[in-house]
């Protein structure tokens, strides 16, 4: 698709000027989707659960930091030093707040039922999706909130040829990049990674090894929640409007890109989220926003008829 | 131990569920209230609304409910020698924040089934009107409603969907049981071109949340401003569930658009999608039907963009309405705080059902009930002199222009649509 119109462009504009610009809003839109689909394909990896209650996690990661903001009265007319002081406390708090929130959904929900019928924890996921929405609109009510406009979200940062990076943009993907980064690093390098690819291809061998299953899942869990507390502040940051109902649609997009990406597959969400958001931004501006969320799906669909364990393929046992 | 402790965490989990259950499950009884006449015997007849008091629509909701209330309190809950049992009901919920079809449908069927029911003043959202008329035409129960514009509910004029039938989808029986007091938006879409032609608009960008009003306005935008010079680029639907709007709003831009309405209501993500057209459109004017008239859009729009933003309401200015409308206005205050926009349609949606209910040959009987209401002709009522005319529209024509301030309307100006249309 952006090929195609790529060549659209240059043939009718003889520039790349329009589509350079889709191009970077679809990659920092879709890494913050990078970064909640993350949580969902490890969840998916290790314990072959969709946790459908990672998206309200996001969510409430968002609210807490919306809420950090006012802790630290940080306003549009905080110096700029003190706004990036403040600004990394709050994704320190978001992210471990909802770290934390996920490892005790984890724990309370999710270990009971380790050797239930697999329908049993889907359907606590579901629970707890309810539960957390509705501890958002008791939150911060049942509409959109508006967040201040701390980093100037859509003004310019600079141009290249024509394409705009805003401010929104730097911060989705500077924030993203080393995140996603490190935490191929510490999957890859860590004991604590390698205990978690071990017990997602195995877990009966792993714990056979001397590996404490519970304890690596619940540091899976707690991993992913850090990544969605940390998205949370970015989308509030980038969207300044929050509301309970972001994470369903957030989780919804997320969970498509972990899918699509291969889910289980850390580098597959990435690529994922980002392809989404690309797609999302081609189809808004050239296409009608009518048509996005058709297009989005029926790429899905063929990424999946054309390869069924995604893009890059599935690390699930399974797949092994 | 470690039994116990799992034992007592899940005990603790399920209380926080249940909880949390409850909170949810509670909170759209807080402000629902009921009275009933205390008059001494007599016939008691039921009358119902139907409002959104959750989500974004709550404010509006709530003050039409309110308004409907103070006109049956001050008159004691007696109207034709009956007692008046009034029943508010909310048509959306806490998981959505803004109306259902399943709650509008649950809503209607609660009316229907009950045979002391005589009228069902309502709704908010024309899309709730639209499966609620049909369910209420089948049990020839009287509908009124102080919210609907939706051209399409009682007439096939511009902006109504023709394609799919209506009016008449909505009328299985063939008879009208719908009327509203507030002018449809054949109206509100000559006002809104009327002001945009005024305030030197040359391209207008035109998106819809693709629901029964908000489509059905900005056809109606759209035909009306044919007779002036701007064009329009009509963007068509917006998916109002998505994180933004940045992509379209680039479009636009790239367009030339120099002014910017929306056909939709704030639940349909419209405080983002403001800050999106305005982000990429620094100098654009911005518009917004009475669907936006509220103060959570109001109040969440930064400063910079409220300043460019204009939106319309059927209310006009606390002058306006001379002193009957100084003493509602003054009676609301002091009973629920702030007025806004609509609470004087649900007040005189309340008034008229009274007086309905005094000129129907038998107020307890549906039929008798519906006659009066379509009989209703050069009412003098706080709104001003107007009718029912046969479809169920109201003769009233004028819309108030309102900017934001402080996280509030303001009243800036009145507007008469043209004749014709």
């Amino acid at each position: 698709m952006p090929v195609a119109f790529a060549i659209h462009d240059l043939t009718a504009d003889g520039s790349l000027t329009r589509i350079g610009n889709n191009l970077v809003d679809g990659v920092s839109n879709g890494a913050i989707w990078a970064l909640v689909a993350l949580g969902y394909t490890m969840v998916y990896g290790i314990v072959e659960l969709i946790n459908f209650a990672h998206g309200e996690v996001f969510m409430i990661g968002s609210f807490i930091a919306f809420a950090a903001f006012g802790w630290f009265g940080m306003d549009l007319n905080t110096a700029i030093p003190l706004l990036i002081l403040g600004l990394l406390l709050c994704l320190l708090i978001s992210a471990i707040a909802s770290g934390t929130l996920n490892a005790m959904i984890e724990r309370v929900g999710y270990r009971p039922l380790r050797d239930a019928p697999k329908l049993a924890p889907l359907i606590t996921a579901v629970g707890f999706s309810f539960i957390l929405q509705n501890v958002g609109v008791l939150w911060l009510g049942g509409s959109q909130v508006s967040v201040p406009d701390l980093i100037g979200s859509q003004d310019v940062l600079f141009q290249i040829s024509g394409v705009e990076v805003t401010n929104g943009d730097a911060l989705a993907i500077l924030t993203t990049v080393p995140l996603v980064l490190a935490l191929t690093f510490f999957i890859d390098r860590a004991r604590l990674g390698k205990a978690m690819r071990a017990t997602a291809q195995d877990p009966d061998a792993a714990r056979l090894m001397g590996i404490d299953v519970d304890k690596t899942i619940s540091a899976t869990f707690l991993i992913g929640g850090l990544l969605a507390g940390a998205a949370g502040l970015i989308y509030a940051l980038y969207q300044t409007t929050i509301w309970f109902h972001q994470g369903f649609e957030a989780g919804l997009i997320a969970f498509t890109a972990a899918v699509m990406g291969g889910i289980g597959n850390l580098r597959g969400a990435v690529i994922g989220g980002i392809l989404i958001g690309v797609i999302q931004q081609i189809s808004d501006n050239r296409i009608g926003p009518e048509w996005t969320p058709v297009i989005v799906f029926a790429f899905l669909v063929l990424v999946m008829v054309v390869r069924p364990r995604g893009l890059i393929g599935e690390e699930t046992r399974q797949a092994g | 131990m470690s039994h116990r402790r799992s034992g007592l965490l899940a005990t603790g989990v399920a209380l926080v569920a249940l909880t949390f259950g409850l909170a949810a499950c509670g909170g759209s009884d807080d402000d629902g209230s009921s009275g009933s006449g205390s008059g001494s015997g007599g016939e008691e007849v039921s009358i119902y609304s139907s409002f959104p008091l959750q989500g974004a629509s709550r404010p509006t909701g709530i003050s039409l409910q309110n308004g409907i209330e103070l006109a049956l309190e001050q008159a004691g809950y007696k109207a034709g020698g009956v007692k008046i049992n009034f029943e508010p009901m909310d048509d959306s919920t806490a998981q959505a924040g803004e109306w259902t079809p399943e709650a509008e449908s649950a809503n209607a069927k609660k009316a229907v089934q009950d045979d002391s029911a005589v009228a069902y003043l309502g709704t908010y959202n024309s899309g709730a009107a639209a499966i609620s008329i049909p369910i209420l035409n089948e049990a020839g129960l009287a509908m009124l409603s102080p919210g609907n514009t939706a051209v399409g509910l009682t007439s096939d004029a511009p902006g109504a969907d023709t394609g799919i039938g209506e009016p008449d989808i909505y009328y299985p029986t063939g008879e009208r049981n719908y009327a509203r007091i507030v002018p449809k938006d054949t109206v509100q879409g000559a006002a809104l071109a009327g002001v945009m032609d005024e305030d030197g608009c040359t391209k207008v960008g035109v998106l819809n949340d693709n629901e029964v009003f908000g489509k059905g306005l900005a056809a109606n935008v759209i035909d009306a401003g044919s007779q002036y010079d701007y064009e329009f680029v009509d963007g068509g639907a917006v998916d109002t569930k998505a994180a933004n709007f940045r992509a379209t709003a680039d479009d636009f831009a790239s367009q030339g658009v120099d002014c910017f309405i929306f056909g939709g209501i704030t639940a349909s993500n419209a405080v983002q999608l403001y800050k999106d057209m305005a982000a990429a459109m620094p100098d654009a004017k911005l518009y917004g039907p009475d669907g936006v008239a509220d103060t959570d859009f109001a109040g969440g729009l930064p400063d910079d963009v409220a300043a460019r933003t204009k939106v319309t309401v059927a209310t006009l200015s606390e002058e306006d309405y001379g002193k009957e409308g100084a003493k509602f206005f003054e009676d609301y205050q002091a009973k629920y705080g702030d007025p806004g926009p609509y609470s004087i349609y649900g007040y005189e949606a309340g008034k008229l059902i009274l007086d309905v209910l005094e000129r129907a040959e038998d107020p307890t009987d549906r039929a008798a009930v519906l006659k009066a209401l379509f009989e209703t002709k050069n009412r003098d009522s706080i709104l001003g002199n107007y009718s029912i005319n046969e479809d169920g529209d109201t003769t009233l024509t004028d819309y108030g222009v309102y900017n934001i301030k402080n996280g509030d309307l303001e009243f800036n100006e009145k507007i008469s649509a043209k004749p014709g249309t």
